[in-house]
């Protein structure tokens, strides 16, 4: 395949496409201005961008991008959900992967190298995801004719009738995008186990992820690379639009190429976004301690707003805690973020303001790490 | 509402409430004053719906606007899952995003229809999101807006040249 870089071409070819800048028909090109796309990062970030600035830059009327990237460990979540409902945001944090939120609808998904990405920008009129997956599902007949993959209604791609092997979301805005993962040869032991959920007693009305069997393509033909499966997708696409099987890289952090990407990176990369954007959700658990050889226990209820904690209930034998103190702790979480490192400074910050009694600390402590162990 | 075109115009148009007036027998005694009410509520379903060719609708009433996505739309959404609206106090400029409707086929931008401030956002939507598909244009409606600029009202569509531009885009 020929992967080459010109930057300039590219640049021009942008900007050719700004919305308001040019009107779209300056531009004289390829029969329908098809254009092929693949990202050199591997930064969930970084790509998830790229798909922002095409969808915010680019005059999509008669013209179309297959956009290719993948990315190192990550879980992405759907627009509308809930990090703590979808996956074990502790085991994440252990080995050191990452979790975003992506602007389309839908499930949760895991990404590593051996998951491809693809996503398909259309003008509105255009989107017509079943027709992106049928060219998915023609490139891997055309690569290995035996292989037995078709696509759902739901627009999920199956391997052998069973077996999940692609997931479908999409954005309609001003432009639409339809985009959906391939799994080639990810690790699925780490797949099953980051999705699921540790955390108890969530109730919430966000979008819950539908769970399925997967494989790789990797597992049903060893010879199945990303890389090859990449190049199939990538020719099919061009002999579909009657373009040149030509393949363009691009570096998300280039600003002379989109201007203003880096700003859209660290946006998707804020807290605020990541877990703000959690629709409301209340959580209502119990857990035990032990404290000097007697176990003890503790019912939490909270509500939480745009990821920040509104409402707090904290039940536990006075004897233990006199109620004045577990007040004033419900108080000063009221308002905090649901996030484990902003509890753990509060309750510091609580410990240092509070009397030197060296039994109150230890108490407080112990249910501080209980409560963020439990709940997140 | 952002979307592609997918069917046409059906008669699901919410038909115009009839007034109560109509049909009541001359001789009739006077209408209690529940019927006054039922009156004003009538007046209020009958105020004109204009349309955006995102395919929101907006009806002012009172120099508050009531917003919501059209028939078209619903319909070409599917099953509406999630309704993403904002804070009320949030200060919108016409077209800009406010929020976002998710449905079985994708996550939907939505954009104002003018320049205002969110006064009120439809809360039943939290539990009841299908709200949008039953009664886009009642129950299922979504943000509650001032009207800053009046003016902004006349650069929308009425209810029949929106009807014409959905089936222009269809073609």
């Amino acid at each position: 395949m020929k992967n080459m870089v010109i930057r300039a071409s590219l640049k021009n070819w942008f900007q050719l496409f700004y919305v308001h800048k040019f009107p779209a028909a300056g531009f004289k090109t390829t029969a329908d201005g098809a254009i092929i796309l693949q990202s050199v990062s591997n930064d969930i970030y970084q790509n998830l961008a790229v798909e922002d600035w095409i969808h915010d830059n680019m005059n999509l009327e008669n013209r179309q991008v297959l956009y290719l990237w993948r990315n190192s460990p990550t879980v992405v979540i759907g627009r509308h959900q809930n990090p703590w409902q979808e996956c074990n945001l502790k085991m994440m944090r252990q080995k050191n992967i990452k979790l975003a939120r992506r602007r389309s609808g839908g499930g949760t998904v895991y990404h590593d190298l051996g998951n491809i990405n693809l996503t398909f920008f259309t003008s509105k009129k255009k989107y017509e995801r079943m027709e992106n997956l049928k060219l998915v599902v023609k490139a891997l007949k055309c690569l290995r004719p035996q292989l037995d993959v078709h696509a759902t209604d739901r627009c999920d791609l199956l391997l052998n009738r069973n077996f999940k092997i692609s997931g479908t979301a999409a954005k309609l805005g001003r432009t639409a995008y339809h985009h959906c993962t391939l799994l080639c040869s990810a690790d699925r032991f780490l797949l099953s186990s980051v999705l699921k959920s540790p955390y108890k007693g969530i109730k919430s009305n966000a979008t819950p992820s539908v769970p399925a069997s997967v494989k790789n393509l990797f597992e049903e033909d060893p010879t199945l690379t990303c890389q090859i499966v990449m190049d199939a997708i990538a020719a099919e696409y061009a002999i579909c639009h009657q373009i040149d099987h030509h393949v363009t890289l691009i570096n998300p952090t280039d600003e002379t190429v989109f201007p203003g990407i880096n700003n859209k990176t660290k946006e998707l990369q804020t807290w605020e976004w990541i877990y703000g954007k959690t629709p409301k959700f209340s959580i209502s658990t119990c857990f035990s301690m032990v404290y000097k050889h007697s176990f003890l226990e503790v019912k939490v209820d909270m509500d939480v707003k745009h990821g920040r904690i509104e409402v707090c209930n904290i039940n536990l034998p006075e004897e233990w805690l006199p109620p004045a103190l577990c007040g004033e702790l419900e108080k000063n979480l009221i308002g905090s973020k649901f996030c484990r490192s902003e509890m753990t400074a509060l309750a510091s910050a609580l410990l240092r303001s509070c009397p030197q009694d060296y039994e109150v600390h230890r108490r407080w402590n112990l249910l501080y790490e209980n409560m963020t162990t439990t709940l997140m | 509402m952002a979307l592609r075109a997918v069917r046409v115009l059906g008669a699901k148009w919410a038909p115009l409430p009839a007034l109560p007036a109509l049909g009541r027998p001359r001789a009739a005694p006077l209408p209690p004053p529940l019927r006054v009410r039922g009156l004003g509520t009538s007046a209020l379903l009958l105020a004109a719906r204009k349309y955006t060719d995102k395919h929101e609708w907006i009806s002012v009433e009172n120099g508050i606007g009531t917003v919501g996505i059209s028939n078209f739309a619903q319909e070409a959404l599917g099953d509406v899952v999630y309704c993403s609206l904002p804070e009320v106090g949030t200060k919108l400029n016409k077209q800009d995003e406010f929020g976002a409707l998710e449905s079985v086929k994708a996550a939907s931008e939505l954009y104002s229809p003018l320049t205002g401030e969110v006064t009120e956002i439809n809360t039943a939507l939290a539990d009841n999101p299908g709200l949008v598909n039953k009664s886009c244009y009642n129950d299922g409606w979504l943000i509650k807006m001032t009207v800053d600029s009046p003016s902004e009202l006349d650069e929308l569509m009425s209810e029949d040249a929106y009807e014409k531009y959905i089936k222009s885009i269809e073609d």
